[in-house]
């Protein structure tokens, strides 16, 4: 997916190409490109593709407790991390301090569960709110000053880092909480396959997968049909453009950097749930994946375009490549050496079908 | 069509959401799993010892579990260290071991707040788990039990070895690692306990945490830490393997009159005892954790429980000097030999 090169002022790219446009303002493509080479469906066959060499070379890859049902507990929360990404990316901004907003919101959910003995919603709600305000503190911070978005979210991780360690050993059990609040062991070790009606029991996807896809559902809308999130894509797309066009920029750049900050709040949940405690590690690797699932998908660093079902993909991908190669039993060293690897071989040949496909698409 | 559109989008959303209400109010199945092992002969069990990351404290687990093995007739045995200090990689890891049909496990857990949980999956699923080289934070251990160094004694035991060779009084400086991590704080809570004991005489200027995390890091906040204070110093007790290792060669390079305890046995370390630039270092037993820990998992695995499940058991640790420097590892095989009497005698609780 690219963005129209058609200026000014520079219109939103779509937010899944794989979606009909609907908006008469967008200027339709030149030329289309088959549907073989929608970026999307090829990372899609690429998952297949991993999948099914994966599980023929080790039976294990389709053992539903032990592998599959472990990787979308962890596939949720990468892939809300990549949203929490994606949100700033459509800004042509960066995110530095997802984990550390995401540790900060924990501490946050943490003392509500201990200190309050609030429910587990209330407390993901407080922590949510705690996520979005440092979150537009950073977005007010970047368009007051107009400091690179880099440099304000590195400062905000450093600053964080120090609060986070403080907020432990100052008021929480040493560096976490180990308070479980009901529902959050059935959250954490349950599958819908747990739950029964007669005979007919649920597929078995965890619990926390539903929140994981009401997020990127949420995400996805808004950027593709609402008019905010369609108004900060303007905003990354050509920041004067969209000024001259009314759109508050401002604002718009506070409100993504707010969503931002929502979303590692939320991943900080999920993550806290898979692992069982509210504890000061939370984040602390959360950067890399922020980056490789929205980048995979065909999120463009530049801001402007962004592909939520891409970013799915693009971190169940990574997830497929980590645990294959895990059971596959590499040694330390080699495993590193083959995730880059198989990543670098996935996106070549991606980039390979899609050059392939526009010399197609221009010769028609 | 934006309200329209807002409304699909809360449709949409609350759909899901009611799907997993739904669910959540449906019968709940029974939460046992099929035991994966129990009452199984050596051969059939598969040990694997997964510590946290890479690390030179765990290399000595590799050739122990491999005399484990033939030792005890164990069916396989694997050291896997790809968890790469990531709680939620060495999950994956040990669920995929368990898919590989390994049944007992050795762990050294990432985060200690956090591994309990994944302690209780494993055991919910029939795994038998041992806690090894560090213990769960807090007083419960979902393991079946914890062969560890007692963190918090062998940080005492090093800040009274720098306290002695100070002279009894001056500034000591403790470099220890992750913040984080509450095995850090039981460390700190050891040095400060041997720091109080005298009375005033020795104060403890600085804690310098997270210098752990690799060599080079260790080496830049020593050479700080010379530069700003290096002559008011008498003494630096580590309490992590990176930091001993910077310090020991800093000070010795520099010249300075600052008495250093190390911790473990890296043969720099030995070197430097010998040749007088490391007052002492504690050296922790490894190998004991390893092999002793394979040995209890068979017997759990064979159908013996835990007269206390969940127990801590200290593997031991040892002040070496320039006096026994040559022959601490017998008191080490020693203390391993005793760990497997124990638990034979003492702790495990098999059927006849």
């Amino acid at each position: 997916m690219s963005r129209p090169p058609h200026a000014p002022p520079s219109p939103p790219a779509a937010s899944d190409a794989a979606l009909p446009a609907p908006d008469p303002a967008v200027p339709v493509p030149v030329r289309a490109l088959p549907l073989w080479a929608n970026p999307r469906l090829g990372l899609l066959v690429l998952l297949v593709i991993l999948v099914v060499v994966f599980s023929s070379l080790r039976s294990e890859f389709l053992n539903t407790s032990l592998t599959l049902e472990p990787m979308q507990a962890d596939l949720s929360v990468t892939v809300v991390v990549g949203l929490a990404q994606l949100s700033v990316l459509s800004l042509g901004h960066m995110n530095l301090a997802v984990g550390r907003i995401a540790a900060v919101s924990a501490f946050a959910m943490g003392w509500a569960y201990d200190k309050l003995s609030v429910p587990l919603p209330v407390g993901l709600l407080i922590g949510l709110a705690v996520g979005a305000l440092v979150g537009a503190a950073a977005g007010w911070t970047i368009q007051a000053t107009g400091v690179n978005s880099f440099v304000v979210t590195l400062a905000l991780d450093f600053g964080l880092v120090g609060l986070v360690s403080l907020l432990y050993s100052g008021v929480g059990d040493g560096v976490a909480f180990h308070v479980h609040p009901a529902g959050m062991d059935s959250l954490r070790n349950d599958t819908f396959s747990d739950y029964c009606t007669g005979s007919v029991c649920g597929p078995p996807v965890p619990l926390i997968v539903p929140i994981a896809l009401v997020a990127a559902l949420a995400v996805g809308l808004l950027f593709r049909y609402a008019r905010l999130g369609r108004e900060i894509l303007m905003t990354g797309s050509g920041l004067k453009a969209a000024e001259l066009s009314g759109i508050p920029t401002a604002r718009r750049v506070v409100q993504a950097h707010s969503l931002s900050g929502l979303l590692a709040a939320l991943a900080g949940f999920l993550l806290a749930i898979n692992n069982g405690a509210f504890s000061a590690d939370i984040g602390s690797q959360f950067l890399l994946p922020s980056f490789l699932g929205p980048v995979l998908g065909g999120t463009l660093l530049a801001g402007g375009a962004v592909s939520v079902i891409g970013t799915v993909l693009g971190a169940a991908i990574t997830e497929v490549i980590q645990t294959g190669l895990t059971l596959l039993q590499f040694q330390v060293e080699k495993l590193k050496i083959f995730i880059g690897l198989v990543l670098l071989a996935a996106l070549s040949l991606d980039r390979v079908r899609h050059v392939v496909a526009e010399r197609r698409g221009g010769g028609a | 069509m934006r309200s329209s559109l807002t409304r699909r989008t809360l449709a949409l959303s609350a759909g899901l959401l009611a799907l997993a209400v739904a669910a959540a109010g449906c019968a709940k199945k029974s939460d046992t799993h099929s035991a994966a092992g129990h009452g199984l002969s050596a051969a059939k069990v598969g040990v694997a010892l997964v510590p946290g990351g890479p690390h030179p404290y765990f290399q000595p687990w590799k050739p122990t579990l491999q005399k484990a093995k033939t030792d005890f007739g164990l069916g396989q045995v694997t050291f896997n260290e790809t968890s790469g200090w990531d709680q939620t990689t060495q999950n994956s890891v040990l669920k995929s071991l368990a898919a590989h049909g390994y049944n007992a496990f050795g762990v050294f857990g990432v985060s200690p707040d956090n591994i309990n949980s994944t302690f209780s999956d494993l055991k919910r699923q029939g795994f038998h788990v041992a806690s090894l080289g560090s213990c769960p934070a807090g007083s419960t251990d979902e393991a079946d039990f914890c062969l560890s160094t007692d963190v918090e004694q062998a940080a005492y035991k090093a800040a009274k070895a720098a306290i002695a060779a100070m002279g009894g009084h001056g500034k000591l400086v403790h470099l220890t690692g992750n913040k984080t991590d509450s095995n850090t704080a039981r460390r700190e809570a050891g040095v400060a306990k041997a720091v109080a004991e005298t009375g005033g005489k020795v104060t403890l200027v600085q804690t310098v945490t997270d210098i752990d995390t690799d060599l080079q890091t260790a080496q830049k906040a020593v050479a700080d830490l010379l530069a700003a204070k290096g002559s008011a110093i008498g003494g630096i007790v580590n309490t992590a393997y990176n930091p001993a290792v910077a310090s020991a060669a800093a000070v010795k390079k520099a010249g300075l009159p600052i008495k250093v305890v190390a911790i473990d046995d890296d043969p720099t370390i030995l070197a430097d005892i010998k040749d007088g630039s490391v007052t002492a270092s504690v050296v922790q037993n490894p190998v004991g954790q390893a092999y002793v820990g394979s040995y209890v998992l068979m017997k759990l695995a064979g159908g013996c429980t835990m007269r206390t499940p969940g127990l801590t058991v200290d593997s031991g640790s040892f002040v070496v000097t320039s006096a026994n420097v040559g022959t601490y590892d017998n008191d080490r095989q020693a203390k391993t030999a005793q760990l497997k009497k124990d638990f034979d005698g003492s702790y495990l609780s098999c059927a006849a």
